[in-house]
């Protein structure tokens, strides 16, 4: 122990680097300057937080009180938490549903803006308009526009002789009045995809013509392959989006309580929400964040997997 | 040698019926083309609707008299009370059944149930009847189009909640000033990060950007409840924009990884030929890397912007009181209440969009190239 404290603890760089040379460690140095700003952020904003919310997913922890060692229970606990399984069930609902249908109809709308029509600038404009409309804005749009009374979209329906259902009073009809709002703020995918049919070769698509391929044939067996990696692309973050879904189903509740009506609305990082800050059970929300975030992992890893079957990757 | 012998092919007997033929044929196609075109307009226009119609809605809410929201079925245009002007004061104009026929007569005051009107063209005499007779209505206000600019002064100089010291100018001067500093954290941060991932070469280089490209994946849900007592408990910054505004001058892995695919296209040889010349890194990226670089960096501001101001979670998180909200919190505080005024709240929700509107419309190419650049590169 004497010897411990006597003997004088000089910092030496790890083997490694004292293999580098002179000028790989000038430059090193540098760059570890520019990297500044990242390394403080990384490390006070994603690596401290990370940490820390891993030791806290393990204990009981009120924000006031100290930290109570909970073991795995926070996690077992899940398991028989029907509010967990409530809220799982509405994010898959909108994983499961909202994300294809999604991806399906803004393909359709980025072929139909690839038409060569007159005005073709104005419609993509008009298209792409509703994606930069704030979420609390076009969230409360929605809300007025499926109102029961004096909506415009039941109005809609009743022209064509369909009887509109209450959007946000029955619990059967609030998610798909969310992904008809996902829908109508849909333009980045628009534009990603509308990107990728421009970049499909056109010689391909004339070849095939001249081969006696319709229109559909061509669409079926040349574009859609073409696109598959945006497809991929979309379908990933679409997928991420929806697992933390938040805003737009905290506002869509209108006054009522969180997950109105009848817990339908009430998404995983909504419950995540209600438990750390209404309720502040923070470990628990904590465990609830660890296992979003696993299953956002493994459904990742999960899509690129199974994708390379059916993506094509040109050159 | 053969040719010469072959003899030309001339224009035979069915010429004749074969251009028919054709002619039949490319009336054909030129029809399918005209139905083809036709098709493609109308399923465009339609599908068009559904991005334009609630988008029109919200603005022609905006305009709405308080009368008009709630009236079944909706109507396309803002309708309000039509007045007329006696004595210097505006009363609304009432299509009244009295005992001597249907007359448009100016309601003075209605007071349980029973209204006081007047002739417009004798105003000296009032008449009194009851709204409501049975099962008739006897008193129908006269409505015509007509645009209600005030609900915009009247939403934006109101606050969320009734008898609070704050207004939507305030939520809105909030938000500005957020996205001020967001914007100028980012692109103070991001760059220099994005250089040395770009064009430095040093040892962990890589293993540091696959860090970056890892952070990507972690939900914000993770990093929440720490930051947030982090940012509160810690270092008291409760109720402030600090916790919002502080992150950004930390840069993020989108900013750096889309600074670096741009920084990536600057031709090695010009910064090779700078290092030659004894410049140093620093003054390589600042004086030659930064002013070749002002599209990318147009597109960060754009997209912070647009993030800044839509943003939601963190305003709703860090601040409490009603004097320190963001218009995207003030509005959701705003729609909370049980009284739903629709055209204030349309009217705001107008106001919160055009600044958006006006930068997509200054900025249309480098919006769609920024949405390109993030998306399409893997």
């Amino acid at each position: 122990m004497e010897e411990l404290r006597t003997t004088k603890w000089k910092f030496s760089w790890p083997p490694k680097f004292q293999k580098w040379g002179l000028g790989e460690r000038r430059n090193f140095k540098i760059g570890m300057l520019f990297l500044l700003p990242w390394t403080i952020g990384f490390l006070a904003f994603t690596l401290y937080p990370m940490l820390a919310s891993l030791v806290y997913s393990f204990t009981i922890y009120h924000a006031r009180q100290p930290l109570e060692w909970n073991s795995i229970k926070n996690y077992t606990d899940l398991l028989t938490d029907d509010l967990f399984w409530t809220a799982l069930y509405n994010t898959l609902y909108m994983v499961v549903i909202g994300v294809p249908l999604t991806l399906f109809t803004s393909f359709f709308c980025a072929v139909l803006l690839n038409l060569k029509v007159r005005g073709q600038a104005y419609y993509r404009v008009i298209y792409f308009l509703p994606s930069i409309v704030p979420t609390v804005a076009s969230t409360i749009l929605w809300l007025w526009i499926l109102n029961p009374q004096a909506g415009i979209m039941n109005t809609l329906l009743g022209y064509v002789g369909i009887d509109g259902p209450n959007w946000m009073t029955n619990p059967s009809w609030s998610k798909p009045g969310l992904i008809l709002l996902g829908m109508w703020g849909m333009g980045n995918t628009i534009i990603i995809y509308l990107s990728g049919l421009q970049d499909v070769p056109v010689s391909l698509l004339e070849a095939a013509e001249l081969d006696g391929a319709n229109w559909w044939q061509r669409l079926w067996n040349i574009t859609i392959p073409m696109v598959s990696p945006i497809t991929l692309f979309n379908l990933v973050t679409g997928t991420i989006f929806m697992f933390q879904y938040f805003a737009q189903a905290y506002v869509f509740r209108g006054f009522q309580g969180l997950g109105y009506p009848l817990n339908s609305t009430l998404f995983y990082s909504v419950l995540l929400y209600q438990n750390a800050f209404q309720w502040l059970k923070l470990g628990y929300a904590s465990a609830m964040a660890w296992v979003l975030f696993i299953i956002i992992l493994v459904c990742t890893l999960l899509m690129l997997k199974i994708s390379d079957r059916f993506t094509y990757y040109a050159g | 040698m053969t040719s010469a012998n072959v003899p030309t092919q001339y224009p035979d007997v069915n010429a004749k019926s074969e251009s028919n033929e054709a002619r039949l044929r490319s009336r054909n196609r030129k029809v399918r083309g005209i139905f083809q075109s036709f098709m493609s307009h109308a399923l465009i226009n339609f599908v068009g609707l559904f991005f334009l119609v609630p988008f029109l809605w919200m603005l022609i809410t905006a305009f709405k008299s308080n009368q008009d929201i709630f009236h079944t079925p909706p109507r396309w245009l803002p309708y309000d009370n039509l007045t007329v002007n006696i004595n210097g004061e505006d009363y609304p104009l009432y299509d009244v059944q009295t005992p001597d026929g249907p007359k448009q007569l100016a309601a003075l005051k209605i007071v349980e149930g029973v209204g006081t009107f007047v002739d417009p063209a004798s105003p000296e005499k009032t008449f009194e009847y009851e709204i409501q007779q049975g099962e008739t209505k006897i008193a129908e206000p006269v409505m015509h189009v007509s645009f209600r600019w005030q609900n915009f002064p009247d939403a934006m100089n109101r606050a969320s909640r009734p008898s609070i010291d704050a207004s939507f100018w305030v939520y809105f001067k909030n938000s500005l000033i957020i996205a001020f500093f967001t914007i100028i954290g980012t692109l103070l941060s991001n760059a220099p990060v994005a250089y040395a991932f770009a064009r430095l070469k040093f040892p962990g280089r890589d293993v540091l950007f696959v860090i970056v490209l890892a952070t990507m994946m972690l939900p914000y849900q993770v990093t929440m409840i720490p930051l947030y007592l982090l940012f509160n408990n810690f270092l008291h910054w409760g109720d402030t924009f600090l916790p919002i505004i502080i992150p950004a001058f930390f840069a993020n892995a989108y900013d750096v990884f889309l600074l670096r695919q741009f920084f990536r296209t600057i031709p090695e040889e010009m910064c090779d030929a700078a290092r030659v010349d004894g410049a140093s890194e620093w003054q390589i990226f600042t004086r030659l890397v930064l002013p070749l670089s002002t599209p990318v960096l147009a597109t960060v501001t754009v997209f912070t912007f647009l993030w800044a101001w839509n943003d939601f979670t963190g305003p709703l998180l860090f601040l409490t009181s009603p004097r320190n909200f963001t218009m995207a919190l003030g509005l959701q505080d705003f729609q909370s209440q049980r009284t739903l005024i629709w055209n204030q709240l349309m009217a705001a929700s107008t106001v919160f969009t055009i600044p958006i509107i006006i930068a997509f419309f200054f900025a249309q190419k480098t919006f769609i190239q920024g949405i390109k650049l993030t998306g399409s590169k893997e």
